[in-house]
């Protein structure tokens, strides 16, 4: 199927919230389809699999949940789950289900629309260029991470890390823009080991922050996501 | 020895042996016969009258025995050797069997005794914990148990809930109780029996999971100490399942109570937020179209920073709700003072457009340990009174600038913590309002608030100052040297194992 713009699939129950995002989103040049719940969004997107998944969690009729397992089955198409702020444990489940995103309502369009760009440009399906490269390298403004030769490069300094410190860098900035959550970290990094913490990986987090971020008041590299892990802030070059 | 036993060793057994010795020597009974005949007689008389009656009934038998039925006959002469062996058998198997029947039946007797104290014990467990499911009815414990024990009247006093509480008394009348024997029950944790010319009455202490509850009187009880004692112990456990059901039944009820505000709050959170995001979609979509329209475009903005305080307000407000309604209570995590400096700044993006804003975190400060989303409420709240102090477009050249400051706190000592303030160069704090002090609830005193707090200001101090709180913070207003205000903000420091690995 060839599309002149990306589609996005729109599932909310809010009419307002639904049209205004749809008339939004198109005219920051995206194709859009909305549906009132998770069963018209189930049906959209097996009917026309679109780009990206744009879905509200609590929703009559299969939730924003059931949604994500029905597009998870499908594929890897982008998820960004719209969650409520009180409500931090649903948004952390999506995002272990598989939700590549969230934005908190009440949202901005600029925010939202950042996402949007950032995961489709992630899964190699938007014309916007800035595609991370392949070769295993990731590179980053000023921060060059070499994986196959274990090295940091900040501004051509090699920074000297951990082997643990060195595999949560790497997962994070492979990630990049992308929420990671503590479970994730933990099931990647140390293999879902039992004894492991979520105060295991901060007490890295915390180490590897001090030995890359140069200004403590302003963090460049890792961000905390509030009650759900960290983020890669930066964009690959 | 009672009256009947002594009529049955003294006068039935020697008259018996007699009647049984003419009866078998007139028959012409052998010597055998009348051995066996003798033998049954005396475990007779011996199983009836106990070990003293077989004892004498045996020595008659066997010196009739000896007279009428062993050679030379009518003398207590023995001829031959071998009716010595047979004499001193008989009395020897005559003896040892009367013994061992006397024995028998004692045990016998003894485990019906036992058989019935566990029907009785039986009976009492299933009156108090099967029959009844429903809480409450001490009395009727208390009662059952009482019926149980064959006392004729009882009382009951509880230690728990009350130091000392009477729950009634069961019974044709109340029983007299001995305030002596109470309190030596309640010293020694062990049962305590009185007598009077009439009858018994005992004190059976109620112990539990090795704690003392109360007092059972039972007066008339005819049951063993042990039973009594068993029976204490089964009347308090059925007392405590009493209090544990009372305890369920209220826990429920919180439970329930707890889950309502939950939802009401997340009704409500929900019905909020939902427009609240309407809005801000059309607010942005509206400023696309009154583009390269100055007056339009500056109402908008306005609109949108109302918005956007509304919001603020909101979540403060449910933020708070949550706190109080004990739904949710604050979740530390490690925040980064910077991170949390750049989510604030993000956070007022519009508030804070085209002013000078400096950000200085020393590099010793530690990390903060506060519920992040929390923390970054009191820092927005404080951010946005600070902009009202010093309006950006301020008269006679006034200082716009603001500055965000953290540091590991100097006055903390070994107790690590971290002082985030926000300082302005506006009025400052005002003369009456050198100090913030929290009050006891946490609310700033009187609301005066800080200085430019000349609207609603109050109330996002008033939060801000509440939210600290509830991170184990504190919040003061200071004055500002050459001018201006300072809010400080203490808050808990990561603990030192999060914060420096080995």
């Amino acid at each position: 199927m060839t599309r002149t713009a990306p589609l996005l699939l729109v599932i909310d129950d809010d009419p307002v919230i639904r049209e205004t995002l749809a008339r939004e989103l198109a005219l920051a040049g995206f194709e859009t389809l909305t549906a009132r719940d998770g069963e018209e969004g189930k049906d959209l997107f097996a009917r026309h699999d679109p780009d990206l998944v744009i879905t509200d969690l609590a929703m009559p009729r299969a939730d924003g949940m059931a949604v994500l397992a029905a597009v998870r089955r499908a594929g890897r198409t982008p998820v960004i789950v719209l969650s409520v702020r009180g409500e931090e444990e649903d948004k952390v489940r999506a995002l272990d289900l598989g939700a590549d995103d969230y934005v908190t309502k009440p949202f901005s369009l600029r925010e939202l629309l950042a996402r949007v760009r950032s995961h489709l440009r992630r899964s190699h399906l938007s014309t916007v260029p800035g595609t991370p490269g392949v070769s295993g390298v990731l590179r980053f403004p000023g921060l060059v991470i070499d994986p196959a030769r274990r090295t940091v490069l900040q501004d051509d300094r090699e920074i000297r890390l951990t082997p643990t410190e060195l595999a949560i860098l790497e997962l994070l900035a492979s990630q990049a823009g992308k929420p990671v959550t503590l479970r994730q970290i933990i099931a990647t990094v140390w293999k879902g080991a039992p004894a492991t913490t979520q105060d295991t990986v901060r007490v890295h987090v915390g180490s590897l922050r001090r030995k890359l971020e140069p200004d403590p008041g302003e963090p460049r590299y890792i961000g905390t996501e509030p009650w759900v892990g960290y983020r890669f802030l930066m964009e690959p070059e | 020895m009672d009256v009947r036993k002594a009529a049955l060793t003294w006068l039935v057994s020697p008259v018996a042996v007699a009647l049984l010795t003419a009866v078998a020597h007139r028959t012409g009974a052998n010597a055998l016969t009348a051995g066996f005949l003798y033998l049954i007689l005396v475990l007779g008389l011996a199983t009836g009258g106990g070990w003293q009656a077989g004892v004498v009934a045996s020595l008659t038998a066997t010196g009739c025995y000896n007279y009428y039925f062993l050679p030379p006959f009518g003398t207590l002469v023995i001829a031959e050797p071998a009716n010595w062996v047979a004499l001193f058998s008989f009395l020897t198997a005559t003896t040892v069997a009367s013994r061992l029947v006397v024995n028998a039946r004692r045990q016998a007797e003894a485990a019906d005794l036992r058989r019935r104290e566990v029907e009785i014990l039986y009976e009492l467990c299933f009156s108090l914990f099967a029959a009844s499911q429903r809480p409450g009815g001490l009395g009727e414990a208390a009662a059952r148990t009482l019926g149980a024990l064959g006392a004729r009247s009882g009382m009951l006093f509880l230690d728990q809930p009350a130091p000392v509480s009477i729950i009634g008394d069961m019974g044709e009348r109340a029983p007299v109780v001995d305030e002596t024997a109470l309190e030596q029950t309640r010293a020694l944790w062990s049962l305590v029996e009185t007598q009077t010319d009439l009858e018994k009455t005992v004190y059976i202490p109620l112990l539990v999971g090795g704690a003392f509850g109360g007092i059972l009187v039972a007066q008339g009880a005819a049951a063993s100490r042990k039973v009594l004692e068993s029976a204490g112990r089964l009347l308090a456990l059925a007392l405590e399942r009493e209090r544990l059901l009372a305890e369920a039944a209220h826990l429920e009820a919180v439970q329930e109570s707890d889950a309502l505000k939950t939802s009401l709050l997340r009704a409500v959170s929900h019905d909020l937020r939902t427009p609240l995001t309407a809005m801000q979609l059309g607010l942005e979509g509206l400023g696309r179209e009154v583009a390269g329209r100055p007056a339009a475009e500056a109402a908008l903005r306005e609109v949108a920073r109302e918005q956007e305080r509304l919001t603020r307000r909101i979540d403060n407000l449910l933020s708070l709700a949550r706190l109080e309604a004990g739904v949710a209570r604050p979740h530390p995590e490690d925040v980064a003072p910077g991170a949390l400096f750049r989510a604030a700044r993000e956070s007022l993006a519009l508030v804070l457009a085209g002013r000078p804003l400096e950000v200085r975190v020393t590099r010793d400060c530690p990390d903060l340990w506060a519920d992040p989303s929390l923390a970054l409420e009191i820092v927005v709240n404080l951010l946005e009174n600070a902009a009202r102090a010093t309006p950006e477009n301020g008269a006679n050249g006034q200082d716009t600038s603001l500055e965000l400051a953290a540091e590991a706190d100097p006055e903390s000592g070994t107790q690590g913590r971290v002082r985030l303030e926000v300082r302005d160069r506006g009025p400052g704090v005002p003369a009456a309002v050198k100090r913030l002090l929290l009050g006891p609830a946490g609310a700033p005193r009187g609301g005066e608030g800080s200085a430019g707090d000349s609207r609603s200001g109050g109330l996002g101090l008033r939060i801000a100052a509440s939210l600290a709180t509830a991170n184990g913070g504190t919040l003061v207003l200071l004055d500002r040297p050459g001018g201006g205000s300072i809010a400080r903000l203490t808050l808990p420091a990561v603990p030192a194992v999060l914060g420096d690995p080995a």
